[in-house]
């Protein structure tokens, strides 16, 4: 599903230059749950941003389902996020002023899904996390573990090929960390691929296979 | 395309900061209520000062003899200078083209009597004028019955009159003036016309009678009082040479000294004209420059709320860029708001400015102000402007916006 081949990444900001991934190379099966840890500094907050299109890399190769994500212009970038990738955030980024249902419904707005069917969706996937009941409530009546799972809603929602979570709990006590992870894991169960960007060592012992980055280079697990 | 998201959208922006919103708009209200208000005003003012113009015709030249202040050629000074009729067939020779042209020869205080069938005699002091049928164009007069004196009246020095609106009120009230016999200064004329003049007060209050009529019974040494002449269409440069030619012509024929400015009036109603006309064209640009300027700070205001906006929503940005939106779709959410504000707020002004315009005009009535309107075509051209303004002033931060990278916005502190 993802193969990397050397990708480098350079900072430039005045005259400093920071290189900070070094030449990555990694592969994520279809249908996998992966971690990538690694400490801060270790590059990992910007492999997920390019796995996840929201940034370019300098060199290297990077494959998503096959296709060449190679110098992609913006609107380009934005439509294979809205088809293929799903996120899932460290504080949720769930827009205040909508309600979950709306929130959920968001990412199919953006696909020009006609609003009554955005809203029957929405609805069925809040149901899938439990929380149909809650669908029109506000983001701030909320508890940490319902926002999340919201947002997994919300990832969900466009049928992704990907999602990836970046610190997906770690706005999170022990207990929801749980309630989410089993979430995912039960998503991935139904055949989801999965990266999941995590410095909890639990976190990773939950998930098939842990990629581990270290100065801007995989250290181990860069393949099944 | 009507989104009902974008705009719920909007409208959410728009309601989540009342004071914010509603002081921008204020400012931007402001701004266009000054600038129609200052329009009407200006236009109150220009017709106030055209009204003063509508008393004659304003492409024309009014040439009449004066009082030397200086000696020249043996001739002592305070010398007063007559027409005569050569004097006028020498000075339409200095036309560029045969022009339409009225003598005049004016009475100030005649008697005007009529007798009414009970025997009544119903009278008062009025003005007179002899004049040449052209002199209705050039008086601007408008004839409201009968006709106007015409050549076979001027060749034949026959004894008739065109009378004013106050000599019809005072003498003949309801009856019709057409075919009555009157007595001005005890010579009979038959009245033939009726006519006002919208342009002038004093106007009203005088008979007109053929030129060469007047001049056998009131100029019996030929003299002639006034010349006007009409300039038609020509250029307003064209026409001051024609008036200075006439000017030097007549003070060389006068002998009056050529730097004598009492000797001899040539009066160029087109300089004059032109002369306010550049005025109001200073005084248009003017109130456009405050107006625009004052709008413009509306704009400004506007482009800062949005901008902070856009800050405080870095974060939001980011997570619908990452959820796949355009950066078309994060411009027009911003640029939407901007011309909302805009048009809701300008329109307020706009419909206050219309509203104290409409209800206070008829009450203004000056000499020198008249009718403040509203012009549609600017009430329009502002509506246009405020779009144009709101989306250029959405357009700073909506690229702001775009600029967000999601990598940033979606960082945690």
């Amino acid at each position: 599903m993802i193969d990397l081949l050397g990708i480098t990444k350079t900072y430039t900001t005045g005259a400093q230059s920071l290189q900070v991934l070094k030449g990555v190379d990694l592969a994520v099966e279809t249908g996998e749950l992966v971690a990538i840890m690694g400490s801060s500094g270790s590059g990992k907050s910007t492999l997920l941003n390019i796995l996840g299109l929201l940034d370019g890399y300098d060199e290297g190769m990077y494959r998503l389902d096959g296709k060449n994500m190679a110098k992609l212009t913006e609107r380009r970038a934005a439509e294979l996020r809205r088809e293929m990738l799903g996120f899932v955030f460290q504080s949720f980024n769930l827009i205040g002023f909508k309600s979950a249902a709306e929130n959920v419904a968001l990412p199919l707005y953006y696909q020009k899904v006609p609003r009554k069917e955005r809203l029957r969706r929405s609805h069925e996937l809040l149901e899938r996390v439990g929380l149909l009941e809650w669908a029109d409530h506000l983001p701030s009546q909320m508890s940490g573990g319902q926002k999340q799972r919201v947002a997994i809603a919300r990832a969900l929602a466009a049928q992704p090929r990907v999602i990836l979570a970046d610190e997906p709990t770690g706005a999170l006590d022990s207990a929801t960390s749980e309630e989410v992870m089993s979430l995912l894991k039960e998503l991935n169960g139904d055949g989801m691929t999965m990266v999941v960007v995590t410095h909890e060592a639990e976190i990773a012992a939950e998930c098939q296979r842990t990629i581990r980055l270290r100065d801007g280079l995989v250290e181990s697990g860069a393949h099944v | 395309m009507f989104d009902r998201d974008a705009w719920l959208e909007v409208a959410h922006n728009v309601l989540a900061h009342p004071l914010r919103t509603t002081l921008t708009g204020i400012s931007v209200a402001l701004g266009i209520f000054i600038l129609v208000v200052m329009q009407g005003l200006g236009y109150g003012l220009q017709n106030g000062v055209e009204g003063q113009f509508a008393d004659d015709a304003v492409n024309s030249i009014w040439v009449e003899g004066g009082r030397t202040q200086m000696a020249y050629r043996g001739q002592q000074p305070n010398r007063p200078i007559k027409l005569t009729n050569a004097d006028v067939t020498g000075l339409s020779s200095q036309a560029d083209t045969v022009p339409a042209s009225s003598r005049r020869i004016r009475l100030w205080g005649a008697e005007i009597v009529w007798e009414n069938p009970n025997g009544e005699n119903r009278g008062g002091g009025f003005g007179v004028r002899g004049v040449d049928p052209a002199h209705i164009d050039l008086e601007r007069s408008v004839l409201l019955s009968g006709r106007y004196i015409n050549d076979r009246d001027v060749i034949e020095s026959r004894k008739v009159a065109v009378v004013g609106p106050n000599i019809v009120r005072d003498l003949f009230r309801d009856v019709d003036p057409l075919g009555a016999f009157i007595r001005i200064n005890a010579v009979v004329f038959q009245v033939v016309g009726t006519f006002e003049d919208p342009g002038s007060r004093w106007e009203n209050r005088v008979a007109y009678i053929p030129f060469s009529t007047a001049q056998q019974l009131y100029r019996t040494d030929g003299g002639v009082d006034q010349v006007l002449y009409s300039t038609g269409d020509m250029a307003t440069e064209a026409t001051v040479e024609q008036s200075d030619r006439m000017r030097s012509w007549l003070k060389d024929v006068k002998a009056v000294h050529p730097d004598d400015s009492r000797g001899v009036e040539v009066d160029n109603n087109n300089e004059e004209y032109a002369m306010y006309a550049s005025i109001f064209d200073g005084i248009r640009l003017f109130i456009w420059g405050i107006g625009l300027m004052t709008l413009l700070a509306g704009a400004v205001g506007v482009a800062n709320i949005l901008a902070i906006g856009v800050k405080e929503r870095t974060k939001e940005i980011g997570v619908r860029k990452a959820l796949g939106a355009t950066n078309g779709s994060i411009v027009s959410l911003v640029v939407m708001e901007s011309t909302v504000l805009m048009l809701v707020s300008g329109s307020l002004g706009l419909m206050l400015a219309v509203g104290l315009l409409t209800t206070v005009a008829p009450m203004a009535d000056h000499e020198y102000f008249q009718n403040p309107q509203v012009d549609h075509r600017i009430a329009l051209f502002a509506l246009v402007v405020l779009v144009l303004v709101g989306l250029a002033s959405g357009l700073g931060p909506a690229l702001r916006a775009v600029a967000i990278r999601p990598v940033e916005a979606l960082r945690d502190e």
